[in-house]
């Protein structure tokens, strides 16, 4: 029973577990697999910063030479995109913290489509994604990719630009029905002069800042962005906002209002910090309660970095890898809008749902996918996803089952894979005529092929 | 009923003895005889160019923009002394003769948005120009309706699922091709739907329902998509190929009301003349082939076509012979049963822009409220969340 919760805690904070992770953690108690997961985090190193590359496209090129250029430019943000993906299937990388920052990029949800900038934002949301949630959010607002994304270049104290300061309090503090139209246009007068060099970074313009008095929620003041920030973060509303958020992506898509508000009202008091937050939540007993784990749909990134976790996956391309993120509903770097990925049930549709359960099948057998891909608004020709060209080891998986009769390998199997009962095995997984090393695979394929699979 | 036993009777008999001897045996599920009328929406992607398909030829401002770009007045399919078709639409001429065919000038929404992944968002959801919705207009029909509907109520021709066909609880039914489809859920491996039992009120139940309601819809749609074979000459590609699906699918008596498809390739930024031309022919091509399907088999009277994109091109021609993005745009409809049809509404003017675009006068989602009210016989205000006039055409 105790493995389950192991297992229950990786998933939801990370990424699952490798089979080596979880003949190592499945006695662990939940205090040491907490520790485990904050310790890696804290001890993360820096992503590197990107390759610095020219600006995309200047007027001395032709059509051609800047379609090409943005075509490559697009390549480096999959590959980033991909990078980050495996990253989160990699064992001995931070769970946590590659957890958190997805949580983070869907909540900021900004598309890049420069990999300077890209890489930038990624830094800083891995950089405070566990700390104080004021340093993210002021981080945020000097991102340069969220600068562009939400047009604060043009915000200038002549021609305010408030998309900012809308989506500030609309997606990312307090929430709707907590403001007014004026604190909007308030507000974008503070942001007013928060731009972005060509080289990526952040730049105050003072000569389009508004410096003139401002009345934001009731205050009145020479206020600048940070001021605003400030102001909204003391705010309860803004701690409970975040803090049911956090709650239905890491408990469940049923908010429970007791446990939230308990949650909220302690988020507020520690200055909204958002690795303690976590770890009252992880430390909860209701966190373990059946109701909870299994239930949530995995998001199409938690499921292939759960798949390269388990089998090992390597050499998928990025052009499988993003083909498969695109086709399932789930792009790094490039959300729906700025209101992120809605999640839970919205993930499956007929098609969706198909591709998840015959993932595996491409995987194993080398299967094709055959799934043809929408091109995007500006292209006129669409790509297929022909298959997965990846390699796996079934070695690890099978150290997990070494003392275990062949009759009960899918059994034990199903436990690893699945957080919720499986069906009986198919007639010929129990044929021992088989050998052994095809009980396994099979069983494998077998069970990632459930819908319980999509299940975390 | 009627269009079943004509299926049966008349010369198209042929094409259901191609039909295999278990399908026509009468496997047709109970009630799946469709109810009320059909709306095919058809999505031209990447932003056409409506200057350019209903064309200003009487505007002096329209070839003063366009030195190179516009289409020289003796080869425009006039349809009064102002407005018409580009040439390559001649395919359409006769709908429009006939009263089959509207044009909606100017049709956009406030605020407007000239990216195309925004603008397309915004169409999708219906939404205004400062909300981000997670729900599509379409997929908020689909909730709307009682709870026991066919999966396949909505179908997306494509191998993905638009917002548009995405409700917080219904989702319309993506398939690119029927045999594709079948071969994905026919993996063996997939699990019987009886183990859904196992997990009551569990998540994963619903995933088990998906799957289950999957399988049924793929070979109800397999089953149907072989009753009726088309002869009309559709153009070569992937438009011609999905809207003779559709059309076949509609003459077998398809229980589906929305039909989605898309034609990409419409961001002509750069020497736009001869894609844009090649686009529009396959468009009119395709469309035109389409109907006379409908209409040797009497439907054409059930359905309604309508044609948009998420905005239309700048007026001013750019140095690279092609067009940037723009706002405002026409929208096509054409049907057999048109209450009103032509142009239905004043042109654009040329010469009251915004920072060279031009201004909206119909706020799309009037457009929609008329479909959903009029045509889908649906509560347009609890779906579009808001009230829209309804305009004429229905």
């Amino acid at each position: 029973m105790q493995t389950k919760l192991i297992q229950h805690i990786y998933n939801r904070a990370g990424f699952g577990l490798s089979p080596d992770e979880w003949n190592a953690r499945k006695q662990w108690s939940i205090d040491q697999a907490i520790d485990d997961l904050f310790s890696k985090a804290e001890n993360a190193t820096k992503l590197p910063d990107a390759e610095a590359i020219t600006a995309v496209g200047n007027s001395m090129m032709s059509g051609e030479e800047r379609a090409e250029r943005r075509r490559a430019e697009a390549r480096r943000v999959f590959q980033l995109g991909t990078d980050w993906t495996m990253r989160m299937g990699d064992p001995d990388a931070p769970a946590l913290l590659e957890r958190i920052t997805l949580f983070w990029h869907g909540h900021f949800a900004c598309e890049s489509k420069l990999s300077v900038i890209a890489t930038k934002q990624l830094q800083t949301l891995r950089q405070y994604g566990l700390g104080h949630f004021r340093d993210l959010l002021i981080g945020i607002s000097k991102d340069p990719a969220m600068i562009r994304y939400l047009n604060n270049q043009q915000n200038k104290k002549d021609s305010p630009n408030e998309n900012f300061a809308r989506e500030l309090m609309e997606l990312f503090t307090i929430g709707r029905g907590h403001y007014t139209e004026n604190d909007v246009k308030e507000a974008a007068r503070a942001f007013t002069g928060w731009s972005s060099n060509l080289r990526g970074e952040f730049v105050f313009r003072r000569r389009i800042h508004d410096y003139g008095p401002k009345e934001f929620m009731g205050r009145q003041g020479n206020f600048d962005g940070t001021d605003i920030i400030d102001i909204l973060l003391e705010r309860r509303e803004t701690a409970y906002f975040l803090t049911k958020k956090i709650y239905r992506y890491f408990v469940s898509d049923i908010p429970n209002e007791g446990r939230i508000r308990t949650l909220a009202t302690e988020f507020y008091r520690s200055d909204y910090h958002i690795g303690q937050l976590l770890r009252r939540i992880f430390r909860s007993d209701w966190f373990y309660d059946s109701e909870i784990i299994g239930q949530k749909i995995k998001s199409p990134v938690e499921l292939i970095a759960g798949l390269v976790r388990q089998l090992g996956l390597t050499g998928l391309d990025f052009r499988a890898v993003f083909g498969l993120q695109k086709a399932l509903g789930q792009q790094l770097f490039k959300p729906p809008n700025v209101a992120g990925w809605p999640g839970g049930k919205q993930w499956i549709d007929n098609a969706t749902l198909l591709l998840r359960l015959n993932i595996a099948t491409a995987i194993f057998r080398g299967a094709e996918l055959d799934f043809n891909l929408r091109p995007d608004l500006e292209q006129s020709q669409g790509r297929n996803l022909r298959g997965l060209q990846a390699q796996m080891v079934l070695a690890p998986i099978a150290r997990i089952l070494e003392d275990i009769p062949s009759e009960s390998v899918y059994e034990e199997l199903s436990q690893y894979l699945l957080s919720s009962p499986a069906p009986p095995p198919e007639s010929y997984l129990i044929d021992l005529s088989l050998s052994r090393e095809q009980i396994i695979s099979r069983s494998c394929l077998q069970l990632m092929s459930l819908p319980e699979y999509q299940m975390c | 009923m009627k269009r079943r036993s004509f299926i049966q009777t008349s010369g198209l008999a042929s094409a259901a003895m191609l039909t295999p001897a278990f399908l026509r045996a009468g496997v047709r599920p109970a009630a799946s005889s469709r109810q009320g009328k059909i709306l095919v929406v058809i999505q031209l992607s990447g932003g056409n160019d409506g200057l350019n398909t209903i064309i200003p030829y009487g505007d002096d401002i329209y070839y003063s923009q366009r030195p190179t770009l516009s289409i020289p007045p003796a080869e425009v399919l006039t349809l009064n002394d102002y407005q018409g078709l580009h040439p390559a639409l001649a395919p359409l001429r006769e709908l429009y003769d006939l009263g089959q065919l509207a044009v909606l000038n100017g049709v956009g929404y406030p605020e407007p948005d000239r990216s195309h992944f925004r603008s397309m968002d915004i169409w999708q959801t219906g939404s205004g120009s400062r909300q981000n919705w997670s729900t599509g207009w379409l997929g908020r029909y689909l909730d709307h309706l009682p709870r026991n509907q066919h999966a396949y109520h909505a179908i997306e021709v494509d191998d993905g699922l638009s917002l548009a066909m995405k409700g917080a609880e219904q989702r319309g039914f993506a398939m690119g091709d029927p045999n594709r489809l079948r071969r994905a859920v026919r993996n063996p491996l997939l699990p019987e739907s009886a183990h859904a039992q196992v997990h009551q009120q569990h998540t994963v139940s619903y995933l088990y329902e998906t799957l289950t309601r999957t399988s049924e819809a793929a070979d109800y749609l397999y089953e149907k998509s072989r009753i009726y074979r088309s002869r009309q000459p559709y153009p070569p590609g992937n438009f011609g190929r999905d809207l003779k699906q559709v059309a076949e699918l509609i003459t077998a008596d398809t229980d589906t009301q929305v039909y989605y498809l898309s034609l990409t390739g419409f961001d002509t930024h750069a020497r736009q003349l001869g894609m844009h031309q090649r686009l529009l022919d396959q468009y009119a091509k395709g469309v035109s082939a389409f109907v006379k399907d409908l209409k040797q088999n009497r439907l054409f009277e059930d359905v309604i076509i309508m044609t948009f994109s998420e905005f239309g091109r700048r007026l001013a021609q750019n140095g690279s012979g092609g067009t940037d993005h723009g706002t405002a745009n026409n929208v096509t409809l054409i049907g057999g049963d048109l209450k009103r049809a032509g142009l239905l509404n004043a042109p654009s003017s040329l010469s009251h822009l915004d920072r060279g675009d031009l201004i909206f006068d119909v706020d799309f989602r009037r457009l929609y409220a008329t479909l959903l009210n009029r045509w889908l016989d649906a509560p347009a205000d609890q779906i579009l969340m808001n009230n829209f006039e309804p305009l004429d055409f229905i």
